[in-house]
């Protein structure tokens, strides 16, 4: 499988690289390409020119403060994933990218990518949104920033428009005594997940204060449980299970419901994943 | 090179296996086919084509990445390893890895074996030594006649026999 034919450019401004989009109707932005490659040699997209933004300068920026951690478009996932400050900041980033791809895949990809990309199974997304983290895009209407909580309109679907550049992503700090978890559960590993789940929880004298719970691979875009948020606070580790799996499954009715799994199998795999990182959670408390 | 006018064709810089090499390419090559058939170096496999089984894994500028999933005018200026580059130059010895995989049976048909071995020569040895890690590392690779079980055999082998080298620093 080869990709049809196209143009390509690489810029080295962001100047240059927003002309270059805006010069084609279908053009598109070239950071990791392990998502658009693939579908390029598969011919299930259609582009006429590819801007590749690798060596636009000062894209690949990976900067840590103690407020959060800031991902430049063309970082790559291993990047990220080797960066000791990013992890100790959002811990959630490296607990995330240890279940994308494989490493001949974060070798090349990008977080801002995978953003962009919008896969509902996929995991930075899901952090995007339980993080609240921030993206920044420039494009023919300006620049702007967007919060995650706004970015992803569906599968495959972001706010993003014609020509837009997301120029970095900025992932805010978790609160301090909060321990976040990425779990999932998936058929072979590396693969995208029937059902995962990422979760910053709040723990305190042996309960949990409160939690952020965004689910993904069970509908289009990352899936706040709004429900289940509501019933973990005060929740410890001798209390009834059924609380927090009710309310899971009371969010999770709508989830996908396809040839990997029903759509009970995957609220009944996300209430098991939230009682596992409740009980983490306060394990991990334990243990400060 | 900062290319600002949108190009179907490209001059690219490629230094393969030390070995610098200049050729005008389509822009929709593959870096796969590039290696294949514009180099001329079959030893790097391709099976499926898009970014799945891992069997086109080669390095570039020291990082294991797919070769069907770059494009050849997106390694201009890079530093492209693949197996041909493995055993020592001038002999018929394998590489310490390669010879494992031998000795081991960690391979039936041969044609995975290419991307299991750029896998584990781009990262560091301490890497092979973990069995949890090692087998998080290679789940990037399919290979359909082994089982695996005879390949992590072959890895830990080699990882003994660099570790006793006094190869190692830490372990």
């Amino acid at each position: 499988m080869k990709p049809a034919p196209f143009e390509y450019c690489r810029p080295s401004t962001v100047d240059e690289a927003l002309e270059a989009l805006g010069s084609s109707e279908s053009s598109r932005v070239l950071a990791g390409g392990q998502s658009l490659i693939p579908a390029m040699n598969f011919r299930l997209t259609d582009v006429s020119l590819l801007v590749d933004i690798n060596r636009v300068e000062g894209l690949d920026a990976v900067t840590c403060d103690s407020g959060g951690v800031t991902v430049g478009a063309a970082a790559t996932q291993t990047r990220v994933l080797e960066d000791d400050g990013a992890a100790s900041v959002v811990p959630g980033l490296r607990a995330a990218l240890r279940h994308v791809g494989h490493l001949q895949i974060r070798d090349r990809g990008t977080v801002c990518g995978s953003l962009a990309h919008a896969d509902p199974a996929a995991e930075l997304p899901a952090v995007a949104v339980a993080t609240g983290a921030a993206i920044d895009v420039t494009g023919p209407a300006g620049e702007r920033r967007i919060d995650a909580a706004d970015f992803f309109h569906g599968p495959f679907w972001t706010a993003l428009e014609d020509g837009d550049l997301i120029t970095e992503v900025r992932f805010p700090a978790p609160p301090p005594r909060s321990v976040t978890i990425v779990d999932e559960i998936c058929r072979r590993a590396g693969d995208f997940a029937v059902a995962g789940l990422v979760a910053v929880i709040e723990v305190d004298a042996g309960a949990v204060r409160s939690a952020r719970l965004v689910g993904f691979g069970l509908g289009g875009v990352p899936t706040r449980l709004q429900a289940a948020e509501a019933a973990i606070g005060g929740w410890a580790a001798d209390h009834p299970v059924v609380t927090l799996t009710e309310a899971v499954m009371a969010d999770t009715t709508d989830a996908f419901d396809d040839i990997h799994a029903p759509n009970w199998y995957r609220g009944e795999a996300v209430a098991a994943l939230t009682v596992r990182a409740a009980l983490r959670a306060l394990a991990t408390e334990e243990e400060v | 090179m900062t290319i600002i006018e949108p190009i179907s064709e490209a001059n690219v810089e490629v230094t393969v296996n030390g070995r610098p090499h200049r050729h005008r390419v389509p822009a929709r090559l593959l870096l796969s086919d590039y290696i294949r058939d514009t180099v001329g170096l079959t030893g790097t496999h391709l099976g499926c084509e898009h970014g799945y089984c891992g069997a086109c894994t080669v390095m570039v500028n020291g990082d294991a990445v797919r070769s069907c999933l770059m494009l050849a005018v997106q390694a201009d200026g890079a530093e492209v390893r693949t197996v041909e580059d493995l055993a020592p130059a001038g002999s018929d010895a394998l590489s310490p890895m390669q010879q494992a995989f031998h000795d081991n049976h960690a391979l039936q048909c041969g044609f995975c074996t290419a991307g299991f071995l750029m896998t584990l020569e781009s990262v560091d040895p301490a890497e092979w030594r973990d069995p949890e890690r090692l087998v998080e590392l290679l789940s990037g690779n399919l290979c359909r006649c082994t089982g695996y079980q005879n390949i992590v055999a072959a890895v830990t082998e080699a990882w003994n026999a660099y570790d006793g080298s006094g190869g190692s620093d830490d372990g």
